[in-house]
């Protein structure tokens, strides 16, 4: 058992210390700037919630936070399903299993502006692989103009980078399963499904809390990938919460930039608390998950 | 069965494997007409390119400053954390807990304004230690929760012996401590680092005109009439580190992306 001592304090000093300035600091500058109007850091005037008010009733807003809850509910719908299925193939297949879960993680150490550079050359009708053979079959793909086509690019190249989270979480929870649980559903006659809800759902629901958050957030706020690919266009269709913020700060209106950024953070924050609340919830009911 | 089997271990590999064939392929082929080398054509002219770029190898090296810098803070900052709450329970611990979460999750663009802003009245712009510095802002949380698991896995009479035989705590960590985790040492190292190395929103807003990472002078090169082999090739560059931590860390990959709460 952990003994209470609040001289471990003294331990946390330098993360603390680098917390504050890096995390804390920053945080507390965007909430000031966030109330005031700034045409530079100079002038500061004090205006209260005005920028706030004036986000939450733009419909500008409303459509780039509903585009984002789509994306979002789009990108778990698809990786979340797709990735536990493939975790549970790779867990059978031995040697070969192992081998492909070190190639579905490759994705994940690419930097992430190198991605729809990757994927733009992919497509790209006269040098990419996945061009060329589209123009042979006479499939016609715009992701320029087509805002079909632009979603389906960047719900495809978000699944490829990051597929491999869904499927190491997964496996992880799923290789320390006991042989003898499976013998045991056996010998019961258990269907595959009962076998999948009753044993190996359970082992993976605390690794699989962690993807939805994690795969939440990032894709909630997106920015990076879907900038490159077509800067928010055809029209704005792809235009997410992330990219209306770039754009203020690159328009240098940091007021408003900063009730947007404080707004957005307030959405995280809301999400992580949810988070723990699930978590503490589920370790009350069983103590011995989620150590 | 097994055909089905086999048939989805097949497509997967394809999908994943697709787009680095294609940069590949394009890092060795000529794209732009150089002098003895026909457009189109297998070469290695791409990477010899890149060292003939001061500018290219200079990006290299600063990426690797940087990435180091911010390993060795994460370390030397996350070990006393990840001890302290191994061992002890105190007056706020969770709500610690809750804040690195929360900055673990915050995306680099809420805070890339003010971050700017703050790091250019202390002079860390155009320096690999304002970068290094801001990568903990994720990287110190991940740092402190593989070292915690590790430790955690040490049992508690270790650390106890130990005292007995008249070690303070800073001699007890440094010599028995350190080696008995340092499996878990090295897992976290490699995680903050490749983290540090794929990460560009901090890294583009802190470099304004010099000490540019490998990341952002691979968009560099993105003008009128781009050489789109000579990226590639850098593309390649810049996935060799991951490649590396991969295989090293790969019975530990799912500790990546542990969620304390």
């Amino acid at each position: 058992m952990k003994s209470h001592d609040n001289r471990a304090w003294f331990l946390l000093i330098p993360a603390a210390a680098v917390m504050t300035f890096v995390g804390l600091l920053p945080l507390l500058t965007v909430l000031n700037f966030s109330f005031h109007d700034i045409f530079t850091l100079d002038s500061l005037h004090w205006i209260g919630t005005e920028w706030y008010e004036s986000i939450i009733t733009s419909t500008r807003f409303h459509a780039s936070l509903g585009r984002s809850l789509l994306f979002s509910t789009l990108v778990l719908g698809i990786q979340l399903p797709l990735g536990i299925a493939i975790a549970l193939l790779l867990v059978r297949s031995g040697r070969v299993g192992l081998f492909m879960l070190l190639l579905v993680a490759v994705p994940l150490v690419v930097p992430w502006n190198m991605i729809p550079i990757m994927w733009l050359s992919l497509v790209n009708p006269d040098t990419g692989l996945a061009g060329r053979a589209m123009v042979t079959l006479g499939i016609t793909f715009d992701y320029k103009f087509t805002a079909l086509h632009t979603w389906a690019l960047l719900l495809v190249m978000d699944t490829w980078h990051w597929l491999g989270l869904v499927v190491i979480l997964a496996y992880a929870g799923l290789s320390g399963i006991p042989r003898a649980y499976y013998q045991a559903a056996a010998i019961d006659g258990a269907s595959r499904w009962a076998l999948f809800r009753h044993i190996e759902l359970p082992r993976i629901s605390s690794a699989l809390f962690i993807v939805i958050l994690l795969r939440f957030v990032d894709s909630f706020m997106i920015y990076t990938e879907a900038f490159a690919i077509n800067a928010g266009g055809p029209n704005n269709a792809t235009t997410f919460l992330s990219l209306d913020l770039g754009e203020a700060i690159k328009g240098f209106s940091y007021g408003s930039a900063a009730a947007l950024a404080m707004v957005y953070f307030l959405i995280v924050l809301s999400v992580v608390r949810i988070f723990v609340a699930v978590t503490d919830h589920r370790k009350r009911q069983q103590p011995e998950v989620g150590a | 069965m097994i055909l089905l089997r086999a048939a989805a271990l097949v497509a997967l590999a394809m999908f994943i494997l697709l787009p680095l064939a294609q940069t590949i392929l394009l890092s060795f082929t000529a794209t732009l007409p150089h002098e003895g080398v026909k457009v189109g054509g297998i070469s290695l002219i791409n990477y010899r390119n890149i060292f003939a770029n001061p500018a290219l190898v200079d990006a290299l090296m600063n990426s690797l400053i940087y990435v180091l810098l911010n390993v060795a803070l994460c370390l030397i900052a996350g070990l006393p954390a990840a001890y302290a709450f191994a061992r002890y329970r105190f007056v706020g611990d969770r709500h610690f807990l809750f804040l690195m979460l929360a900055f673990r999750l915050t995306p680099p663009v809420v805070l890339s304004l003010p971050i700017f802003i703050l790091f250019a009245q202390f002079g860390l712009i155009n320096s690999p230690v304002g970068i290094a510095l801001v990568h903990c802002l994720f990287n110190l949380p991940i740092a402190i929760w593989i070292l915690e698991s590790f430790i955690r896995a040490v049992p508690r009479e270790f650390d106890e012996t130990a005292f007995l035989d008249g070690h303070s705590l800073p001699s007890f960590f440094l010599r028995h401590m350190i080696p008995a985790i340092a499996p878990g040492i090295g897992v976290a190292a490699f995680f903050c680092f490749i983290f540090s190395w794929v990460e560009v929103v901090f890294a583009r807003i802190l470099t304004v005109t010099a000490g540019k990472p490998i990341t952002m002078a691979i968009n560099a090169l993105f003008t009128f009439q781009t050489d789109i082999g000579l990226v590639m090739a850098m593309t390649v560059f810049s996935l060799l580190p991951g490649l590396a931590m991969i295989w090293f860390v790969r019975n530990h990959i799912a500790r990546g992306f542990v969620i304390r709460t």
